[in-house]
């Protein structure tokens, strides 16, 4: 680690100079049915760091469930554009969990790729994020599998791992460095390096992930789209979306007019899922993907195949939510250790 | 403004191609807008009726007539409907221009070959103005264009001006039982007619949109002509909403057809997954 200490009383100040200073936080809470979400808190008090991993992931904070993208006034024949903010208040996310974090990252390339989407950046650029190394992953998680790790710092500014009392201080970003700099009085000297490699070795002791490396699984998917594999692996599948509507990187949307009225509007983005048949269907009726079996390849190709080719990296971070959350019973890790077996087999899986 | 907030366009001109079938001229608001505003052929923009919402249409004129851009599109659904119920004067949406292009620099010094069936020719229109208008930097121009019938053929004005140019070859066809008693044109579905037509390959490029099952049969008679499947190409309609890489929808496996298309050759969608 690169950085400092930060003990939890400080901690508990910081939050409180950031609230008083008008810095939006958000923390993991916990709901009356004893599960997390990520909430605006005005006292560290309220926030649960290390609790595990909450409902909902990150995403909504940056791409919400629906937003306005403007709205419009007709009179006559003309047409009045009203434009929304794309400049966002200060916000600080403390305690997100690192693959919620990596979601995020996950995300920038999609929301930059070529195209700039503002109301994306805008937010991104407004909200600094501080993970916290998780201790509480549970028989669904596969963050090990993906890369991230309990530990990782993907799509965080700063990384906290608890100590006894407080946190060790990870810098990652510029971002997290202008933080740190901005509060430095709250922050203690450096950690004892020994004792921090202990505790990070120490979040991983005993955890079993549900599936193995994924390097086999992504460097055979890329050329075999009609494999046997694919024919029934969404028999349990209902189509109802949950996955990706729970996953920190799905990011489909849908772009709709919501009429106020006959003069005016406001055309929105909503969340969107490539697990419905409609996504793809056409005027004629044709549908490019029409069983579910092409849709669900669809998900595993987007996340393993589709976007690592573009990018380089994974858009999964084995959060493990598509499967908690799942009515069908589907479990990626499952699909995943068949694909796996699959590549494995004998001539590669080509009979 | 953001990404997804439209140009404001006044519909400048209409015309009626064939009962389901509209063509609208669109001028910009901003003149700021209309004095830059470039595209080149075979990309495409998302219009919107403010109420109804958007959907993806190929920009149909020639990136050489400059002040304006033409779409032409079927009603369908919900957006066309709507962008059916505006009138000349009326305001609309427009963003783009967006995807890649027909790339018809390099096609210079080469004989084009423009194969359309029904609406399929709105693409092929912007090319053929295109190249038209450059007329001396292409040799031979043949243009197969078919429909289900002679109510269905769209652009009559301009088939007639094609068919009188000196420098066009022009196969007009429709459907075995779509002619009407005075239709002098061909009969016959599009891929016989280019059989028949035997446009050369020498030096050529084919250029072929249409619905998926003419474009099928019609890949096989370009083979036998002697068309390499590089000089083919074609345009893909996979459903699209942002039209800029980030909504996901229009993917066909690794490609995602608002980005990498809509443009492909015939090599190129080949090696493509089955999902268009
Ligand atoms: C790159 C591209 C270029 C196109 N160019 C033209 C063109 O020049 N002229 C033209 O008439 N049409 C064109 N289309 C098809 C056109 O986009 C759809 O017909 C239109 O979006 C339907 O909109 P709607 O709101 O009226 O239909 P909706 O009410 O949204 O839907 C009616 C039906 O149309 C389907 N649909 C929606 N979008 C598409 C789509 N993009 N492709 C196929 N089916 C769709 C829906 O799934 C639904 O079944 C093009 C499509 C693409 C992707
Ligand atoms: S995999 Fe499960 S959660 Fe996802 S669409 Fe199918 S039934 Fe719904
Ligand atoms: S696919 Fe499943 S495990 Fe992977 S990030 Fe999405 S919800 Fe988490
Ligand atoms: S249309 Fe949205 S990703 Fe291609």
């Amino acid at each position: 680690m690169n950085g400092r200490t930060i003990s939890r009383s400080q901690l508990a100040a910081l939050v409180d100079d950031l609230v008083g200073s008008g810095v939006g936080v958000v923390a993991p809470v916990r709901a009356p049915d004893g599960r997390l979400d990520y909430r605006p808190v005005a006292r560290l008090e309220e926030a649960v760091l290390d609790g595990g991993l909450p409902r909902l992931s990150l995403k909504s904070l940056f791409l919400p469930p629906t937003e306005p993208l403007f709205s419009f006034r007709k009179s006559g024949p003309d047409v009045a554009i009203d434009s929304v903010p794309t400049t966002f208040p200060p916000r600080l996310v403390l305690g997100a969990v690192p693959c919620d974090a990596a979601g995020v990252a996950a995300l920038d390339k999609v929301m930059g790729w070529d195209y700039r989407d503002e109301l994306w950046f805008g937010r991104r650029e407004a909200t600094t994020i501080v993970s916290v190394a998780c201790g509480k992953g549970d028989a669904s998680c596969f963050c090990g599998a993906t890369g991230n790790g309990p530990a990782g710092t993907r799509g965080a500014d700063l990384l906290l791992l608890p100590l006894d009392d407080g946190f060790a201080v990870e810098v990652v970003t510029p971002k997290g460095e202008a933080l740190l700099s901005a509060h430095a009085g709250r922050f203690g000297e450096p950690p004892n390096e020994a004792d921090v490699a202990r505790r990070r070795a120490g979040l991983l002791e005993g955890r079993v992930e549900p599936v193995g490396s994924l390097a086999p699984v992504t460097a055979w998917l890329g050329g075999h789209f009609d494999d046997p594999v694919w024919d029934g692996i969404a028999l349990r599948c209902h189509g109802c979306g949950a996955c990706a509507s729970v996953c920190p990187t799905c990011h489909c949307f849908d772009i709709v007019d919501e009429p106020e009225g006959v003069t005016r509007g406001t055309r929105r983005r909503n969340w969107d899922t490539c697990q419905t048949a409609r996504f793809t269907l056409h005027a004629s009726g044709h549908n490019p993907r029409s069983v579910q079996d092409a849709r669900y390849r669809q998900r595993v190709l987007h996340k393993f195949s589709i976007y690592p080719e573009r990018f380089g990296e994974l858009l999964c971070t084995g959060c493990g939510r598509c499967s908690r959350a799942c009515p069908g019973g589907m479990d990626l890790p499952d699909v995943l250790g068949a694909i796996a077996a699959r590549a494995a087999a004998p001539a590669g899986g080509a009979a | 403004m953001n990404l997804y907030e439209p140009y404001r366009v006044k519909i400048a001109g209409l015309v009626d191609e064939t009962p389901d079938t509209r063509t609208f001229r669109l001028e910009f608001l901003d003149p700021e807008v209309a004095r830059t505003f470039d595209f080149k052929t075979g990309q495409f923009g998302e219009y919107s009726a403010f109420g109804a919402g958007e959907c993806t249409f190929c920009i149909a004129s020639s990136p050489t007539r400059r002040g304006y851009i033409e779409c032409s599109f079927k009603t369908v659904g919900k957006a066309t409907t709507a962008l059916r119920d505006l009138n000349v004067g009326d305001t609309m949406g427009f963003r783009g221009p967006y995807g890649n292009h027909f790339p018809l620099e390099r096609m210079e010094g080469s004989s084009l070959v423009f194969i359309a069936g029904g609406i399929g020719l709105a693409p092929v229109r912007s090319v053929i103005w295109n190249a038209l208008d450059l007329r001396d930097r292409f040799k031979d121009v043949t243009i197969v264009y078919g429909a289900r019938s002679v109510s269905d053929l769209v652009y009559k004005r301009e088939l007639e001006e094609w068919a009188a140019r000196a420098d066009v070859r022009l196969h007009q066809t429709v459907d075995p039982g779509g002619e009407t008693p005075d239709w002098a044109g061909e009969v016959g579905f599009v891929p016989t007619i280019v059989e028949k037509s035997a446009p050369s390959a020498t030096n050529a490029y084919a250029i072929v949109c249409g619905p998926p099952i003419m474009i099928k049969f019609t890949l096989p008679v370009l083979k036998k002509l002697g068309f390499a499947d590089d000089r083919i190409y074609t345009t893909l309609e996979n459903r699209m909403k942002c039209g800029i890489g980030k909504c996901g929808r229009c993917n066909i496996g690794p490609v995602y057809v608002c980005k990498d298309g809509p443009v492909f050759t015939a090599e190129e969608l080949a090696k493509l997954p089955p999902e268009f």
